[in-house]
């Protein structure tokens, strides 16, 4: 199981059961937690529907009550090839 | 000229702060997961010595430095001076030294530079090397740079830029950044770079010693490698870099190399922030992709812990934009007796002392004040008249309130360059950086009467003659009065 946080200004944004594109981090400990991923990936707010959990925070950083679980379906790179 | 003693390093820094009582060192094991952090802000909120943490959780080899410059005592060690220093002191010889011949920096060899003890190139280059702290809970990112310089050139007119704009670590490769338009470093974004969509080389030195720091801070004309040799009396010393042209300080603790990318951007922040609050919306903002990373050995990583105050944020800042607004008001001859920022007005209040010698002179130093390259980070200036301490807040607060018209003496200005970061913005012109300000003038009016219409001051200092007040204070302790300090 991983443990996923994103930031949103509304939870609405997280639709459930369709394909999100989302900027999540990672909570897992270690030295990699916190650093971003942009993935194409699906949520539920049935816990037990995916393996992985995800929390949010609102515009100000504040932790939301809602939790989700969520799905990762791709990474996606946004970053230009020639950067890479 | 006698020798300017201050600490070339942030190590000499850490170790002068240790022998003075201004640091603390902390053994046991600190996580950089908010642990640090909340220690940092403590330190700042009780005034508290600086934090010298030597073992990091995940991280064995590195030390974190906090708060290094958030307090008045720390400022003064900076410089060399004695700790004990008065604020006023500590301005003086910062005008002093910024007002004195240029000093070039050296550029010395690479073998001789203590930060290219560890140089990660290619695949192992990777932010989570270094001990990046969870500054504040709830932040959008670990902050690689929180008291540090990003380096740049512009590539036209050749000049150099270190500026302190903060840092968050998006991934192992990639940061983003606050870089405000208004900035140096903004400027040759926008003028050069960006339009032509060319990467812009940068390096980010961090554990700087705390005057090349100060420097980077500093609102100053006087590019930065220049004003830190001229604040420390000597040359500074600098490097070239691995992977660009650029040179950095060779002291530093920890450089970053890369490239500013025109055409990529990540989301950078919410981040906990100098007014106190965090305020300025998430958003995609500049994005650094790091190609390199040199280290010393034992490497220290300086942190800074914006918040409510004080810590350097406030300090340095109300401190530099202060002095420089003071040379800009004197470049114009207009005769104030100083300028002074208080650190708990978050550096948005500039309180003028001046001789009212003609009218308007409060709104030509509003005008000069706000249109000026320190305007952005301030939205009020209280004019107040040479004979009001302008460090005595008591002084001022009553002249403020007894003296400023409401209608005649307060003047707004809309539409005026802003950041996202006032708190009091509405969220519309934090997206746009739109800004207001204002004017307090706490001076009375020229065309009064200055014997029939000017109020006279009754204060024991104002309305006694000498005599008298030799008299009483003479007599105090005889009425039973204990002896006055
Ligand atoms: C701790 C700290 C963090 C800062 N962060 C930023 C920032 O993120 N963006 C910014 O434009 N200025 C920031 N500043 C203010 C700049 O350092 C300051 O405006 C400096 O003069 C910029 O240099 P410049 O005049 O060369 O642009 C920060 C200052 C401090 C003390
Ligand atoms: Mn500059």
């Amino acid at each position: 199981m991983n443990q996923w946080e994103v930031f949103v200004m509304d939870v609405a944004e997280l639709a459930e059961d369709t394909d999100l594109e989302l900027t999540i981090r990672t909570l897992n400990p270690g030295v990699q937690k916190y650093t971003y991923k942009r993935v194409k990936a699906q949520v539920s707010s049935a816990l037990d529907k995916f393996a992985d959990q995800l929390q949010v925070r609102l515009g100000r950083g504040q932790l939301s009550k809602a939790r989700f679980s969520i799905k990762v379906l791709e990474e996606i790179q946004r970053c230009p090839a020639k950067y890479l | 000229m006698s020798k300017i003693n201050a600490p070339k390093s942030n190590r000499e820094f850490v170790e002068a702060c240790l022998k003075s009582g201004d640091a603390v060192r902390i053994k046991q094991e600190v996580d950089w997961d908010l642990e640090a952090g909340a220690i940092v802000r403590r330190v700042c909120e009780l005034g508290e010595s600086a934090p010298f943490m030597e073992k990091i959780k995940d991280y064995p080899g590195f030390s974190y430095f906090g708060a290094p410059l958030s307090t008045y005592r720390r400022m003064a060690i900076s410089l060399g001076m004695d700790p004990a220093s008065s604020l006023p002191e500590i301005g003086k010889e910062y005008l002093k030294r910024t007002n004195s011949e240029p000093i070039a920096p050296v550029v010395i060899d690479r073998k001789d530079a203590p930060c290219k003890e560890n140089i990660l190139l290619g695949d192992d280059v990777d932010l989570c090397k270094l001990p990046v702290p969870l500054v504040h809970d709830g932040d959008g990112g670990r902050y690689v740079g929180t008291w540090h310089a990003v380096v740049t050139r512009h590539p036209v007119r050749g000049d150099v830029n270190w500026g302190m704009y903060r840092q968050m670590m998006w991934d192992g490769r990639t940061m983003s950044g606050a870089v405000f338009p208004f900035s140096d470093l903004g400027k040759t974004l926008t003028e050069y770079y960006l339009p032509r969509g060319e990467g812009c080389p940068f390096a980010t030195a961090i554990g700087l010693s705390p005057l090349a720091a100060m420097a980077a801070c500093a609102p100053s004309p006087i590019p930065e490698p220049e004003l830190v040799s001229m604040l420390s009396g000597e040359p500074a010393r600098l490097v070239k870099c691995e992977t660009n042209d650029l040179e950095v300080p060779a002291d530093a603790e920890i450089i970053l190399e890369g490239v500013i990318l025109p055409d990529y951007k990540v989301e950078e922040g919410p981040f906990g922030e100098y007014t106190g609050y965090r305020t300025s919306p998430r958003d995609f903002r500049v994005t650094f992709r790091v190609n390199a990373i040199t280290y010393r050995n034992n490497a220290t990583m300086t942190i800074s812990n914006m918040g409510t105050p004080q810590d350097e944020g406030q300090m340095l800042r109300s401190f530099s934009l202060g002095l420089e607004l003071e040379k800009l008001l004197r470049s114009q001859g207009i005769p104030i007796t100083g300028v002074y920022m208080h650190p708990r007005s978050t550096h948005h209040m500039m309180i003028v002392g001046v001789k009212p010698t003609y009218s308007g002179i409060a709104s030509q130093i509003a005008h000069l004040a706000f249109g000026s390259k320190l305007g952005p980070w301030f939205h009020m200036v209280m004019v107040v008249d040479d004979k009001t301490d302008i460090y005595n807040w008591d002084e001022v607060y009553h002249a403020f309130c007894t003296r400023c018209h409401p209608e005649n003496g307060i003047h707004i200005y809309k539409n005026t360059v802003g950041t996202p970061l006032y708190p009091f913005a509405t969220p519309h012109e934090r997206k746009y950086s739109i800004g207001s300000k204002v004017l307090f003038d706490c001076l009375w009016p020229v065309d009064w009467d200055p014997v029939n219409d000017v109020p006279t001051t009754v204060s024991f200092k104002n309305v006694y003659s000498k005599e008298i007040q030799d008299q009483v204070t003479s007599n105090w302790t005889a009425y039973g009065y204990p002896p006055v300090k």
